[in-house]
């Protein structure tokens, strides 16, 4: 009895710390970038409020906060406010997946810094990533205004075509790894003594571009085209109920799926690797807080990586965002498969 | 047992998405107005109230080629798991699979069900 309240207690733990991560980070990483955005185009940036524009952030949220709920008068409002839970859960819900460090012992405890470790974990994160269509097509619909509905298709469009290039894509590694437990593929990775980037390239590539296509990044931004469409399918929302979207779309999706690259072709929590020799770990002296440091280290470089290409490059159009989905990212990924079964049984020694 | 933590973090999301979507409507000031909550369209008068009557037939076949696939993505799936253990018999059953895939995709490529679907414009 005694150990079932000690696990309710530690989940209760754990969920705080992701919620941390995710609502404070997450609405602090529009400061990083617009920071990263403002010194890319020699400028300074937010500067005004606070040192830096340090309390940008919280006069963002105030603002957001502060104004009057509109809703579009033709509009279906159970469906318009739907589509922001449908946005804000699912995209949440993959961090309780997300291995964050090596299993470690307080006061004679195992903790596993991870929320749930199942075995279908990958499967449960492509579940929710999909769940994602039905937010930006109901919050569409939802506002009946022509904008929205262009904005959402388009959006819908191009999230479902990656989705199959990018389930496809991460079927590389997990032959590798002979698990869907995000913990397991980690696990066998520093056993293996090799980073799966290193022989699944190709499907790092593949990766990489759903990542940007599913979260709206440039150069697969055409939902939001600002010089056509104003914002896509957010047009009619207002406050923080459009404040939800960008946060959840532009920060806390790039943030979980960056994190799942991590974990299944950067080796996770694990130092530099040099392939099939062993991990070389730079940042020894912190001792048992180095996993954690590098889980964060390589996250973060993923992360400033996408803005730097989302502050440099010109955007596609809708035409040639799917038919890339299909006619390259596809094929490469299924012929990686195949790759990737043939040199299976020579990682496996 | 292990989903137990995902369960009440999905409670707690709720909750908090429930919370996002009150914020405005406790600290909004309340000032209607005749034509705040006119459908966004450039600042003129709508054409038509209700938007949700056309969009692009592209869209409908892009989601009948996410069906065909992702049905067989869930077939690999489990395969990709224990091909570990199936040897050279789990090697072929699934390359003739993913071969017939690839055939699948050649015929919507041929049929032009990848191109994107331009409307004709009559003059």
């Amino acid at each position: 009895m005694e150990s079932v309240a000690l696990n309710l207690a530690v989940a209760f733990v754990k969920i705080l710390v992701i919620l941390g991560i995710v609502l404070g980070v997450g609405a602090y990483l529009t400061w990083v970038e617009r920071k990263v955005a403002a010194h890319i185009q020699r400028r300074p940036g937010p500067m005004v409020v606070g040192w830096h524009g340090l309390l940008q952030p919280l006069a963002d949220g105030l603002k957001l906060i502060t104004k009057e709920d509109l809703f579009p008068r033709y509009g279906n409002r159970f469906l318009y406010n739907l589509a922001i839970v449908l946005a804000l859960v699912p995209a949440t819900l993959v961090f309780a997946v997300i291995p964050f460090g090596p299993e470690f012992e307080v006061f004679g405890y195992k903790i596993k810094p991870i929320l749930t470790d199942v075995n279908v974990a990958l499967l449960l994160v492509f579940g929710l990533g999909s769940l994602a269509v039905y937010a930006v097509a109901l919050a569409g619909w939802a506002s009946n205004s022509k904008y929205p509905l262009i904005g959402s298709m388009r959006k819908a469009g191009i999230i479902i075509s990656y989705e199959v290039a990018i389930t496809f894509a991460v079927m590389g590694p997990i032959i590798l790894a002979g698990t869907l437990s995000t913990y397991q593929i980690v696990v066998n990775q520093i056993e293996q003594k090799l980073w799966y980037v290193w022989i699944q390239p190709v499907a790092f590539v593949v990766y990489m571009f759903s990542l940007l296509a599913e979260t709206g990044r440039v150069p697969f931004d055409i939902q939001e085209a600002e010089a056509e469409l104003v914002t896509g399918f957010t047009v009619e929302y207002g406050g923080m109920k459009f404040g939800i979207f960008p946060l959840v779309e532009w920060y806390i999706e790039v943030l979980s799926l960056s994190a799942i690259a991590v974990v299944l072709f950067f080796g996770g929590w694990s130092p530099l690797n040099i392939p099939f020799l062993g991990f070389v770990d730079p940042l020894f002296f912190l001792g048992p807080l180095s996993p954690f440091v590098w889980f964060l280290l390589k996250v973060t470089a993923l992360f400033l990586f996408i803005l730097w290409l989302h502050w440099t490059l010109p955007r596609y159009r809708i035409d040639q965002i799917t038919e890339m989905a299909w006619k390259i990212m596809l094929p490469l990924a299924l012929a990686n498969i195949v790759f990737t079964a043939v040199i299976a049984p020579l990682i496996w020694k | 047992m292990e989903y137990i933590g995902f369960l009440m973090f999905f409670a707690v999301m709720i909750g908090i998405a429930l919370v996002m979507i009150s914020l405005n409507w406790l600290f909004g000031p309340k000032t209607p107005q005749e034509y705040e909550d006119y459908p966004y369209e450039c600042g003129v008068p709508l054409y038509d109230k209700c938007a949700q009557t056309t969009f692009h037939q592209g869209y409908y076949l892009l989601g009948l080629l996410l069906l065909l696939f992702d049905i067989e993505a869930a077939f690999l799936f489990p395969w990709t798991v224990v091909y570990r253990w199936l040897g050279i018999f789990g090697f072929i059953e699934m390359f003739l699979f993913i071969l017939i895939l690839t055939y699948g995709l050649l015929y919507a490529w041929k049929k032009g069900a990848l191109n994107w679907q331009f409307e004709r414009e009559e003059f």
